[in-house]
């Protein structure tokens, strides 16, 4: 009984070991793992690594999604630009020593592993069942999406996509016609941030009122050191 | 597959980044589990994109790594401000803000 469940849930609700079974749980026992060592990695590059081969199984997830546009922005994007970025910051600040830094009260740790436990628990309550039945496997026969038992069919995106395997023109359809206003939003948002980087990644800037100059280190305002006001005087 | 499985996924992905949010103190590691937090939501709409067989929720994927990609720009230039100032990157330390 509790074997046939268990082989049940392996094979993701159907009766037979497909690619994407196979795949899925390849992706999602990487996925999980490498985000439990981005949370425990004592070494932040470690984690930083970690979380590319998290970024990077997601992206094989997708593929199973039948999404492989997404697949490949998320490659592009995130486990490119995004954690070069990341590495790019965590060696400039030298920081990759092993410090620990972790909530230092007892009670905040326990708090949030129990409330780490009750959110799993109530979103597992939500999905186990009506979304997990044999019904939900995507196939091309569901054309309606709740069934009348209350268990959640799946359409799937083969019949949409028909010729256009990448669905490229699929989305890309979309963002020209229906979703026009905020595509070009996020063109205007990145200008911003870009502009907002380089305006924050100036060093010359006033120190913070709550720092005191007159402190136990007599370096007092220019406590960057010499190479900063060396810096300075080259701008100018 | 069941839909329900990648929804579960998500759900756990999702809860180990918020439990790495509430527990990490390192400003840097925070922003990492901030992201694999992005990713479970992401995870979930692509799934959902795929059970009601619509394009929507790609889209919706799409538009959140461009958000993303904007708000890791300007947050980690807000973390390299605050190491170059306070040295260190801890997050309990800047208390400027505090009542």
């Amino acid at each position: 009984m509790g074997l046939t469940v268990v082989a049940n849930a392996l094979l993701g609700g159907g009766d037979q070991l497909t690619a994407e079974v196979v795949l899925f749980w390849v992706f999602a026992v990487l996925a999980l793992g490498s985000a439990l060592a981005v949370v425990t990695m004592r070494n932040i590059v470690h984690g930083a690594l970690m979380l590319v081969i998290n970024l990077l199984a997601i992206a094989g997830l997708y593929l199973t999604l039948e999404s492989s546009f997404l697949s490949i922005i998320q490659v592009l994007v995130y486990a490119g630009a995004i954690m070069v970025l990341f590495l790019f910051v965590i060696m400039l600040l030298g920081v990759n020593r092993d410090d620990l830094l972790i909530a230092r009260s007892l009670r905040t740790r326990v708090l949030a592993i129990v409330a780490g436990v009750a959110l799993s628990g109530a979103l597992l309550l939500a999905f186990v069942g009506p979304y997990t039945t044999s019904d939900s496997i995507c196939g091309p026969d569901a054309t309606e999406t709740v069934a009348g038992d209350g268990t959640v069919r799946c359409i799937g995106l083969a019949e949409r996509l028909g010729d256009d395997t990448s669905g490229v023109a699929f989305l890309g359809r979309q963002l020209f016609t229906r979703y026009t206003f905020p595509f070009e939003l996020s063109a205007l948002l990145l200008t911003v941030a870009t502009i907002g980087a380089v305006i924050l990644a100036r060093r010359r800037d006033l120190e913070p009122e709550d720092l005191d100059p007159e402190g136990p280190d007599s370096d007092g305002p220019d406590s960057d050191g010499p190479e900063r006001s060396g810096r300075d005087e080259q701008e100018r | 597959m069941a839909i329900g499985y990648y929804f579960i996924l998500s759900a756990l992905l999702f809860v180990v980044g918020l439990v790495g949010v509430l527990v990490r103190r390192n400003a840097i590691v925070l922003f990492m589990c901030v992201e694999l937090m992005l990713n479970a939501v992401n995870l979930t709409l692509a799934a959902a994109a795929r059970m009601w067989g619509g394009p929507d929720g790609q889209v919706f994927v799409f538009f959140v790594i461009v958000v993303a990609a904007a708000e890791v720009v300007v947050g980690l230039a807000l973390i390299v401000n605050l190491f170059f100032r306070r040295g260190t990157l801890d997050v309990d330390v800047p208390q400027l803000l505090r009542y």
